[in-house]
């Protein structure tokens, strides 16, 4: 499997400056696009093998991208955009960043072909405000493909037009929830608007929209090159493919390593030289903060894919995978989780503008040592109440660490209420 | 005829139109749902989460809540409002909302009446499991209209999108995430909107709520009474809020056909000026050395029947055109009835030399909610969103959903949706609807034909009237002819151009009634040329210019102060003074009133009468009196009803406003609107010149429009003073600045001074000096030359 | 016939007699429950409902807020209230009266005072020599807030844990 590591988004990683052009172009890159300019082929057929590859979104709920590309009706007049979601905001990710530093061009390839297929002729990237080197790399890309003519009006003499523009976000979480990017792509404030109407029938200005995340669009030449079964058979059957996993917490090399979908977690943790320390493995959080988190035994037996994290209760998410070693303190953990989404929260659905707060404020009185015993069920109760009651899913996101952290570390958060403040000294 | 489709909420079968929320079916099936954020008129924003329900689709349920108001109903759709899940989750959106709800009701003036606190009694728990600190919020000074009081709001965001969808500016915004966020004017802000106010009403809790009223009252101690807004002509419908003999308040009453669930700042404040300090208690007479001395009713009004009986045909009366239909009628009545012609309510106009070819009843060419759907709208000298606030919103309504909206005026005009403004001085007018004229390839006969042959249109005014044209050709396309063409001094001109583009386009004329009974005056007959029923007069009287120059022995005023009501104040001024007695029945002593008046009689104003006001739209509207008159103050009809008994007139034993009122309808059974010109024009020569002289353009701004507005004092806060404004280019030619004092003169040897403003939207050759305002009472003619010499 | 036979003896040997001067005799030397008022005074509840009072905070500052909740809950319509915003904008009562000929003394207004402001004091010995003395205005309510104050706050601690 070695091998087969760091073959589509990272597949220039061995270059010497893998971002510059002639070094995309040395490994085949372009072609796909180039193909594209020249034969016209049915976007159909494009999108067919998109489906065949099954890519499911790589930005955390793993949506198959062919199926939302096929929501754009091609034929529908007016204007359309392609948006690619670079605000790689979610704790623990930092794949994206990856992507834009390193394979600039090859995220500008998968944003012209996503624009020939759903028939935009714009494509937006928003790059999270606090990326300052990726955001002048992928400019200078984008800069580098518009002198060598693969991006503008009737590119090549082919009639395609696709211009693409960059946007800088200001450092909101909530701004990598779709909707609330195309607010803030609008100027407004980043807030998610109710759906329906999707972004496939009224996005960006009101106009149909397709926004995907950094790294699904970054996989799309390779797949257009190597066929879409080539790319099914590196995962497993509904798990196309490779997946970017951003490593992080007590392990002894964090990084980020593509890896097929399906590797088992402890082959995973190996590569990165295991737990720091030698230590036992105590929990994981597979799939960036949002997802519920996992005992590290549990989690030994798992391999890294959409349906077996699903079938454990968790979620693949963005792939980040936060390791933590014996000795953590959960309470802290869960306590600076929930301080992050009650800052982040947009501030518009009741639940999530004040449940956040809330949890975050009784963790925190748990922490200085000031619980009651009633607080855990309170805690596990007013999460509850916030899951499924708000229009994006940060409401969710905020909640299930909460209660899968109480589900399983109960005892932890007993502690500290039982021992007051002599916990906390 | 679109599709009907049944679902069924909470086991109960309704209809629906595909497409509808839920919430809204449901209210109509007065199946209550709570929520924060939805409001009928408002966009869905969806974010309070307090109207989640179960839904199912085919028997298959949805996979979470769905929110009511957000939810398209479908066929064979089954709702759940009140489910076991239902209710959970409504529940814990108002624990949510309460944890950081200061709970101080006691103090809160929404406490009675507050949305979030009847949901409370119906769902929420008796003690609170947040035990954390709560947020505070800093206050937003919106002005002296609006109190805020931040910590109380729940964001729902109704106050927001009210800025942005029906006011058409965005004064309010939400910054900070989370429980940070608040709402507020980002930095700090009057809100200056003629319609802000009706975010008190949406507001669901009390964190906007009414200042002039703060802490007045109780909601449960107030009595409401129905009532009709006496300022613009659209005669909103008001709840008025009564404790003891007090007006407290103002509220909307909904009426879609009129005002919608809106009321403009005007008709919610103005009630404040009726506790004015200078409010009218008892009849006073003027004696020796100008001193005034109060005397009993009787007596006052013996004097005046002496006197009028004197002056006989001799006797003139100007009414205010917010005068109620009663009074309008009973006043034609007694002048009529003593052999004088001499009766106007015309007061702001000038030119009356079209009276012959007047419409015989005019009105506003289209029903009120039809504005909005007009595809053509062509505005003659009107500032709308001053004059007719609400009528603004409806013709931006009309501008946004693609309608062509173009303005003659002159000035340009602020207004919030797009439209295509022709600026020019006020002979330029002429000139622009002349050029709209030729556009449409009429010629026009008389003076308009030398006018159209002097032009030549521009691309611009050729697009515009050819849109008009196509408008009309659907039959959605109107000409509004407003308060500045009114007071223009070739309205007859402006008019009569008006018709022959109406005529071109095949568009509708329509006119916007200058006050809140300006139409109601033609019905009663309060009007030199026309007698009750809109009937034209065989011989027409003086029109209220004649019976100026041509000063009569004794006049009556009513309800109106010379020096601010009237086109010309100089010149009205001197024909008073010429006068053997005036009579005036006013609800306000005022100094200028005073210097003309020789009795003073005072009668009951806005909301202390019954009456009847005719809008725009010519519906006859009765009201019943909410409070009582201060001290000796009488309803008007009252007043007059004993006047033509000491009169000895026919006919004066009305027992009520309600018979006065019958026998007025009676007479009005075959009263059409018509807007149709009743004759041609003769030549009537222009009477402003294309000359380089300087013109004065005085409009009559929003809180200048009558006595009352003019002495609402919250109003008037942050209302326009007296100010030339001119077009910079013109100042600097004129040798002034910004803040420079000039004098204003307008030839009748009075001056006034006012500070200069400069304002690009002024053309060059006009100076706008509003009418209306302190310090004006000095000028001339509202439309007319001018001239400034810096002090 | 046993019956009549036992009443005839038992009046014969005025029983019933010692029986009935048995109990004056205990009562003779029992404790007297009788107050002499107004020289002794019988004990009063801390619930007990007296005269009105307007209680301040203890920095001076004055409790009612003018809710209007004791106006709308008298059941004799007995208080009349007018507010109006202080110059430092709260909200105040400008006018706070109760009629004591229509007051019933219930104590509802009490019950529904959300700060503890409008209080029944134990003070029950009052009388009125002029027309309008009946009406407490709001300074002689205040005053006499100002007066009992001690009391009032005593009467309150010592019924807290009941409520």
């Amino acid at each position: 499997m070695v091998e087969r590591q760091n073959s589509v988004c990272f597949r220039t990683l061995h270059l010497d400056q893998p971002w510059r052009l002639d070094s995309y172009r040395s490994i085949g890159g372009y072609g796909q696009w180039e193909r594209i300019l020249q034969e016209r082929p049915d976007p159909a057929d494009l999108i067919e093998q998109l489906k065949l590859s099954a890519l499911r979104g790589r930005g955390g709920a793993g949506f198959p991208t062919g199926l939302k590309w096929s929501f754009m009706l091609r034929s529908a007049p007016g204007q359309r955009y392609i948006v690619c979601n670079s605000d790689e905001g979610e704790p623990g990710t930092c794949k994206d960043r990856d992507i834009l530093r390193y394979n600039p061009h090859q995220l500008i390839e998968g944003m012209a072909i996503a624009g020939y297929c759903i028939g935009a002729t714009v494509g937006y990237n928003y790059i999270r405000g606090e990326f300052f080197e990726p955001t002048e790399r992928f400019e200078a890309a984008v800069q580098e493909a518009y002198a060598a003519g693969l991006l503008g009006k009737d590119i090549g003499g082919s009639g395609i037009d696709f211009d693409l523009y960059v946007h800088n976000g200001a450092g909101a979480y909530i701004c990598g929830e779709e909707t609330a990017l195309l607010e803030s792509i609008e100027g407004k404030k980043g807030q998610p608007r109710y759906k329906p109407p999707f972004p496939a029938q009224s996005g960006l200005y009101g106009r149909p929209t397709t926004i995907n995340n950094t790294e699904s669009l970054a996989s799309v030449p390779v797949i257009l090159e190597k066929g879409g079964q080539w790319f099914l058979d590196q995962g497993l059957p509904n798990n196309g493919g490779l997946k970017v996993f951003s490593v992080t917490g007590h392990v002894e090399k964090p990084r980020n390593l593509e890896v097929p979908l399906g590797t088992p977690f402890r082959e995973l943790l190996a590569q990165c030289g295991g737990v720091k320390g030698g230590k036992k493995l105590k929990a994981v959080i597979p799939g960036g903060s949002s997802t519920p988190v996992v005992p590290g035994d549990q989690m030994m037996e798992l391999n890294m894919d959409y349906d077996s994290l699903a079938k454990a209760g968790s979620m693949l998410g963005s792939g980040a995978v936060i390791v933590m070693a014996e000795g953590t303190d959960m309470v802290k953990v869960l306590a600076n989780l929930a301080h992050f989404y009650a800052a982040e929260s947009c501030g518009q659905c009741t639940p999530c503008r004040e449940g956040t707060g809330w949890l975050s404020r009784v963790l925190h009185r748990i922490l200085k040592g000031q619980g009651r015993r009633e607080d855990l069920d309170l805690l596990d109760d007013a999460a509850n109440r916030i899951m499924g009651r708000t229009i994006c899913a940060l409401g969710d996101a905020a909640a299930m660490p909460v209660r899968s952290f109480l589900k399983h570390y109960r005892h932890e958060f007993e502690r500290y209420i039982a021992q007051g403040e002599r916990c906390v000294s | 005829m679109t599709q009907k489709v049944k679902i069924e909420i909470d086991g109960r079968t309704c209809e629906a139109t595909p497409g509808e929320m839920i919430i809204a079916v449901a209210d109509r099936a007065g199946i209550p749902i709570p929520r924060f954020c939805y409001h009928k008129k408002l966009s869905i924003a969806a974010n309070c989460r307090m109207c989640l329900v179960e839904a199912e689709q085919g028997g298959r349920p949805f996979p979470k809540l769905v929110p009511a108001c957000a939810t398209p109903v479908m066929e064979g759709m089954r709702v759940q409002t009140r489910s076991a899940l239902a209710r959970e989750a409504q529940q814990s959106t108002l624990e949510f909302l309460l944890i950081n709800h200061p709970l101080d009701c006691p103090i809160c003036d929404q406490g009675g009446e507050c949305e979030l606190q009847d949901l409370t009694l119906r769902y929420g728990k008796d003690k609170s499991r947040y035990a954390e600190a709560k947020r505070v919020v800093k206050d937003e000074n919106l002005g002296p209209l609006i109190a805020t009081e931040m910590t109380r709001c729940i964001h729902c965001t109704r106050c927001v999108r009210f800025g942005a969808e029906i006011a058409g500016l965005r004064e309010l915004g939400a910054t900070g995430r989370g429980d940070h966020m608040r709402i507020g004017t980002y930095v700090e802000q009057t809100l200056g909107h003629e319609l802000s106010g009706n975010i008190i009403d949406l507001c669901p809790v009390g964190a906007l709520t009414a200042k002039p009223s703060r802490f007045r009252a109780r909601p449960w101690e107030l009595i409401q009474v129905d009532g009709i807004a006496p300022h613009d002509g659209l005669g909103s419908h008001l709840h008025l809020h009564v404790r003891g003999r007090q007006l407290v308040r103002v509220h909307p009453r909904a009426q879609e056909a009129i005002n919608e669930t809106w009321i403009s700042d005007r008709d919610r404040f103005s009630y404040t000026g009726l506790s004015a300090p200078d409010r009218l208690g008892e009849p006073m007479i003027k004696r020796e050395g100008g001193c005034w001395q109060a005397l009993e009713w009787q007596g006052a009004l013996q004097i005046a029947a002496e006197r009028i009986r004197e002056a006989g045909s001799e006797l003139g009366a100007l009414i205010a055109p917010n005068a109620t239909l009663e009074e309008m009628y009973l006043l034609q009545r007694l002048v009529r009835g003593l052999g004088a012609q001499a009766i106007d309510s015309r007061l702001r106009q000038q030119d009356f030399r079209g009276d012959a070819a007047d419409a015989s009843l005019p009105w506003l060419g289209v029903s009120i909610a039809k504005v909005e759907e007009q595809e053509g709208i062509l505005l003659i000298g009107s500032d709308i969103r001053q004059e007719q606030p609400l009528l603004a919103h409806r013709v931006r309504k009309a501008a946004l959903a693609g309608g062509l909206v173009a303005t003659v005026n002159p000035y340009r005009l602020d207004l919030t949706f797009p439209a295509i403004q022709f600026t020019a001085s006020p002979s330029g007018m002429l000139r622009e609807l002349a050029a709209l004229a030729k556009a449409l390839r009429k010629r026009g006969s008389g003076t308009l034909r030398t006018l159209i042959s002097e032009v030549k249109p521009t691309a611009q005014q050729v697009e515009v009237a050819e849109q008009l044209k196509q408008a009309g050709k659907r039959y959605r396309g109107l000409i509004l002819l407003g308060a500045l063409a009114t007071a223009h001094p070739d309205y007859s001109l402006l008019r009569a151009l008006a018709h022959l583009i109406a005529d071109a386009t095949r568009a509708k004329v329509g006119f916007l009634p200058a006050a809140a009974n300006s139409f109601g005056a033609y019905l009663a007959g309060a009007l030199p040329h026309r007698l009750p029923g809109a009937r034209p007069a065989e011989t027409p009287g003086l029109s209220a210019e004649a019976m100026l120059n041509k000063p009569r022995k004794v006049y009556l005023l009513w309800g109106l102060e010379p020096g601010f009501d009237l086109a010309d104040p100089a010149k009205a001024v001197q024909g008073l003074d010429r006068a053997d007695f005036v009579i005036a029945c006013t609800g306000y002593r005022s100094p200028a009133l005073e210097r003309v008046a020789d009795l003073l009689l005072p009668i009951a104003l806005f909301a202390e009468t019954s009456g009847t006001l005719v809008n725009a739209q010519l519906d006859w509207q009765s009201f019943r009196g909410a409070i009582p008159p201060p001290v000796e103050a009488r309803p008007g009809w009252k007043v007059l009803r004993v006047l033509g008994n000491l009169l000895e007139l026919e006919g004066f034993d009305y027992r009520s406003s309600e018979e006065v009122l019958e026998e007025l309808r009676k007479q009005c059974a075959h009263a059409k609107p018509n807007n149709d010109p009743r004759g041609d024009l003769k030549k009537l020569p222009p009477r402003l010149s294309n000359g380089d002289r300087l013109y004065r353009i005085g409009n009559v701004p929003i809180y200048a429009l009558d006595a009352l507005v003019r002495r609402a004092e919250p109003l008037q806060a942050n209302a326009e003073f007296l100010q030339v404004s001119l077009n910079p280019d013109q100042a600097a030619e004129m040798g002034l600045g910004a803040g420079d004092q000039v004098e204003i003169d307008q030839g009748e040897g009075k001056l006034a001074k006012a500070p200069v403003r400069l304002d690009p939207r002024i053309p060059r050759g006009c100076a706008r000096i509003p009418a209306g305002l302190s310090g004006s009472e000095q000028l001339g003619p509202q439309i007319g030359p001018v001239s400034l010499e810096k002090r | 016939m046993l019956q009549a036979l036992r009443e005839y003896f038992q009046s014969l040997l005025l029983i019933e007699l010692f029986r009935g001067l048995g109990v004056t005799g205990r009562y003779l030397f029992r404790t007297k429950f009788t107050v002499q008022y107004p020289e002794e005074k019988a004990p009063l509840s801390p619930r007990f409902r007296g005269l009105h009072a307007l209680r301040r905070y203890p920095n001076g500052e004055e409790r009612c807020i003018a809710c209007k909740l004791c106006e709308a809950t008298c059941p004799a319509l007995a208080i009349t209230i007018e507010a109006a915003p202080r110059a430092d904008g709260s909200r105040r009562t400008t006018r706070y009266e109760i009629d004591l000929f229509k007051c019933i003394f219930c104590g509802f207004c009490e019950e529904s005072c959300p700060v503890d402001s409008i209080v029944e004091t134990s003070v029950y010995e009052y009388h009125f020599e002029r027309r309008g003395e009946n009406i407490l205005t709001k300074e002689k309510l205040l005053a006499l807030g100002d007066q009992y104050e001690a009391e009032i706050a005593a009467a309150r601690a010592a019924d807290a844990p009941y409520r």
